[in-house]
């Protein structure tokens, strides 16, 4: 995977040489064409004098000056590797990484490929549980900074003005140090409600389903459920459109969805069970369950403490920006408080927030790096523990950048889809 | 508002509405109880659970501070503040904290006098600026200070700070009482004296003297810009020259004083964080211009570079270029160089990180511009570089000033990143002053985080309100 993106990077360098390369070459056709064509009806104008041929000039300037720091910062790279003696092949992907990641299946034996998989596997753990959070706690803070109610509005304002302006690292030391560490007990001593879950100050535990026989066949029905329901919403809101008839969208969905699953597990013969997390008396030994490291639960917690309030701004500043008349023709309407938010305030302050929440989606996810300092198995960290292995700096760094700007492409690449379309179904 | 998705955004956010202004009529306690907080049966639900909530969670807050021991702060208040710097060099801080602090004066207390005096010419209402609105914008940084001097453990830095915090005030008011002709030039004298206060640490070198130099070059050009010096005979010759051979010489004895200063490679604390927040961006804005210009060029070989290296950089954590910066950057140096000081190395970076984000503001600026100032420079035979210098840029500059500020303060943030380079900056300060011995093991390290939030919180959260109250001022969302 590593080594296809590589590629992938390299052959998009390329390209975009070439594309200017080209675009310059036509530029320089285009530029003595119209010299001969002026000359030949008598008015050549000096070459200092002619734009077209000054443009030339100054970007053939320009690319010689960037290739020339280029290639002397290159020599210097390759003088100072030589000297060291590092190799700039990207053979030592298959090398032993010799590094542990906590709640993972990585031994010391796996190759520096898989540990760097196993990390960027990690961030995105980060990003798709952080993100929904933020977004949901960003726009409650959004709206109640809106509220009449003076002790909510104030209290809303009170936290994002405190947690905005703190630096997001700091935030996830204290929250780790201060709130995690030492709300909880020693994992000797762990919490455990209902014996569903367990809390302590080294991993919380949460319950969860385990395969049995048939699990794999399950799998399939349940995504048979998922695209069955998804076409039951869908016709349901056809129908709603057509005729008028109440829709019962969400109804017809959760039944379609639930009836092929119940159906499915019982004629694969009962194919998943409850997993209870447990613990032992020393609180070294678990069993059972979905374990989230402390490190995971302090930093997606104040990542999504961080990043909320900056969606709230976002959300409250669109909520502003929704026309006043709107708000009016809901009340003339006699829509209730919920009503009037769910189909008239807020689906319109969506269209004008998405732009702004994409940024901050990336934000988030470059924010994740910061797991470097609590320790948390993400990217960051795995790079720079490789690097003190002694695996070559120069390609690991490539590397994290390339599977960064990977994470940024996409999720901009999700966020303009999503938001042309928000785009178009208003207007 | 554009629906385009760049790759990133700047710190702060792109839209912050100012709140709302409410009606204040004056209501009677109990009217304005049933008025603000049970006004209906929902209302009233949300008060009572929001407020026993909120009374449980600052009653625990507030008996977990008082429960604490803040002894650690004491002992180690000075790692926090400047790190490891030497006791007999010590004076150098506090006399370049000084002239810092009469530059800060002298440009605030002139510049609130030109614009008061410029709304009242033109009949707005000027703003006020008592000592006690002053007090009243800038609480929490004073706050801070005052915070910082209580846990002083000799009367040395008490006195220190205190006299500082009233020397900003004195200066600022000799500034507004200032004759025209001081205020005018207030501007060049404060980047003088910043510079100055710089050089009293580092001491004098090449790189101090160019730094003079080019506030003296700008001073100068200035000067013999008021001269109308370009309207007498081969005058424009002389308008750029002069000031060229005043600068040149000038830096030729600053670079030849010889003063011996103190490296940064022993610096530390809060006063890292400030320093390299003020420094990555005053390097990174002309940089940042001349990419933002680059990207609107029409020429496809520049545009291309500036895309790429501006997309690039925002499209990878601040947290991978500092490992860059700490594994590679020494790599690319040439191989007879010493190698640098985390510092150095970090300020290489942050400075090429601040650029790509100036740039995106000031694109956000350029493109605000209207097109009919461009078409009329061109109608008024302007060269290109003449019209981006006279016409756009100052407009475009002028835009941007509050999204700049923003700008300042997520770098003023990010500045705790520096702990991964081994710069012991303020929040890496908290982890040497938990690993002390005498306090190791005592569950203190959620003190000195508070400690650190607390400092923090107080520098951006001024930074942000007044960054608000220019936007406000300059009409920037307005237009």
């Amino acid at each position: 995977m590593i080594i296809a993106l590589l590629w992938m990077l390299a052959i998009g360098l390329v390209a975009t040489l070439v594309y200017v390369a080209g675009r310059l070459v036509y530029d320089a056709w285009g530029a003595v064409r119209q010299r001969r064509y002026d000359k030949s009806v008598g008015q050549l104008a000096p070459p200092w004098r002619d734009t077209k041929v000054l443009a030339i000039i100054a970007q053939l300037v320009f690319a010689i000056v960037v290739g020339v720091i280029f290639w002397y910062l290159w020599g210097n790279f390759r003088d100072r590797t030589d000297a060291i003696g590092l190799n700039l092949s990207f053979d030592f992907l298959d090398q032993p990484a010799g590094i542990t990641i906590a709640d993972n299946p990585l031994t010391p034996a796996d190759t520096v490929g898989e540990a760097i998989t196993a990390g960027f596997f990690n961030t995105i753990r980060i990003i798709i549980v952080g993100i929904p959070m933020a977004v949901v706690l960003g726009t409650i803070v959004g709206v109640a900074r809106l509220s009449n109610n003076w002790l909510l509005r104030k209290l809303a304002t009170g936290y994002v003005e405190f947690f905005r302006n703190i630096p997001p690292l700091v935030v996830i030391v204290f929250i780790w140090s201060g709130v995690y560490l030492t709300a909880f007990p020693r994992a000797a001593d762990s919490w455990q409600p209902l014996n569903w879950f367990v809390f302590n100050n080294a991993k919380f535990a949460f319950p969860s389903i385990e395969g049995l026989d048939n699990f794999a066949a399950f799998r399939w029905v349940i995504l048979l459920a998922v695209i069955a329901a998804i076409s039951v919403v869908y016709w349901r809101t056809q129908v709603f459109i057509r005729t008028g008839a109440a829709h019962h969208r969400v109804l017809w969905g959760l039944g379609t969805l639930l009836g092929i699953g119940v159906i499915g597990y019982f004629a694969l013969g009962g194919p998943v069970k409850f997993s209870l997390p447990t613990v032992d008396e020393a609180g070294r030994v678990y069993e059972g369950g979905i374990r989230m490291q402390m490190p995971y639960a302090a930093l997606v917690t104040a990542l999504v403490l961080y990043t909320a309030t900056h969606i709230s701004e976002i959300v409250r500043g669109s909520i502003q920006a929704v026309h006043k008349g709107q708000v009016e023709a809901s009340e003339a309407l006699a829509l209730s408080g919920f009503q009037r938010y769910r189909f008239v305030i807020l689906p319109q302050a969506m269209r004008i927030a998405f732009p702004p929440l994409i940024n901050q989606f990336l934000n988030f996810s470059k924010n994740s790096s910061l797991a470097l300092l609590i320790g948390f198995g993400e990217i960051t960290s795995i790079i720079s523990n490789l690097a003190g292995q002694s695996q070559p700096a120069p390609q690991l760094i490539l590397i994290l950048m390339l599977l960064y700007l990977v994470i940024s492409l996409v999720l901009s690449a999700i966020g303009n889809l999503i938001n042309r379309r928000l785009q178009i179904v208003g207007r | 508002m554009t629906n385009e998705i760049s790759l990133l955004s700047t710190g702060e956010d792109p839209m912050s509405v100012p709140e709302a202004p409410r009606s204040s009529q004056k209501l009677s306690p109990g009217a304005w109880l049933k008025v603000n907080l049970f006004n209906s049966v929902t209302n009233s639900i949300i008060t009572v659970v929001v407020g026993l909530i909120a009374a449980y969670v600052t009653w625990q807050a507030v008996a977990w501070v008082i429960s604490k021991d803040f002894t650690i702060i004491r002992d180690t208040l000075r790692i926090f503040m400047i790190g490891q710097f030497p006791d007999d060099e010590l004076w150098r801080l506090w006399v370049s904290g000084a002239i810092l602090v009469i530059a800060i004066g002298l440009a605030a207390g002139a510049l609130a006098r030109n614009s008061y005096e410029l709304a009242e010419s033109q009949g707005l209402e000027p703003e006020s600026s008592s000592v006690l609105d002053l007090v009243r914008r800038f609480w929490a940084i004073i706050a801070i200070l005052l915070l910082f001097a209580s846990f002083a453990r000799t009367a040395q830095p008490k006195i220190g700070i205190v006299a500082v915090i009233i020397l900003v005030f004195v200066v600022r008011q000799l500034a507004w009482s200032a004759p025209v002709a001081i205020r005018s030039r207030a501007v060049y004298i404060s980047a003088l004296l910043v510079v100055g206060s710089t050089l009293v640490v580092a001491g004098t070198s090449r790189l101090g003297g160019a730094c003079v130099g080019i506030v003296v070059f700008a001073w100068a050009l200035n000067e013999s810009g008021r001269r109308d010096v370009a309207a007498m005979r081969g005058g424009r010759f002389v308008s750029w020259l002069l000031p060229l051979v005043v600068a040149a010489i000038v830096a030729a004895i600053v670079a030849a004083i010889g003063f011996d200063g103190y490296g940064w490679d022993d610096w530390g604390g809060i006063h890292v964080n400030l320093f390299t927040a003020v420094v990555g961006i005053t390097l990174g804005m002309p940089f940042g211009i001349l990419l933002a210009l680059g990207r609107q060029s029409k020429l496809p070989v520049v545009r291309t570079a500036s895309v790429l290296y501006i997309e690039f950089v925002r499209g990878v954590p601040l947290i991978s270029l500092l490992l860059f910066s700490k594994l590679l950057l020494p790599l690319f140096l040439p191989i007879d160089m010493e190698r640098p000081a985390a510092l150095t190395l970090a300020i290489v970076v942050i400075m090429g990180f601040s650029a790509a984000y100036v740039a995106e503001i000031v694109r956000g600026g350029l493109q605000a511009v209207p097109k009919g100032q461009t078409e009329a420079a061109q109608a008024l035979g302007l060269s290109p570089g003449a019209m981006q210098r006279m016409i756009v840029l100052p407009q475009a500059l002028r835009a941007v000033i509050p999204a700049m500020v923003g700008q300042f303060i997520a770098l003023f943030k990010d500045t705790t990143l520096l702990t991964t380079v081994a710069v012991l900056e303020f929040l890496d300060a908290a982890t040497i002053a938990n690993n002390q011995p005498q306090f190791l093991g005592k569950g203190l390290a959620p003190v000195t985080y508070l400690f650190v939030a607390v400092g923090f919180w107080a520098f951006s959260f001024t930074m942000s309100k007044e960054s608000r109250r220019l936007e406000q001022r300059l009409g920037v969302g307005t237009r």
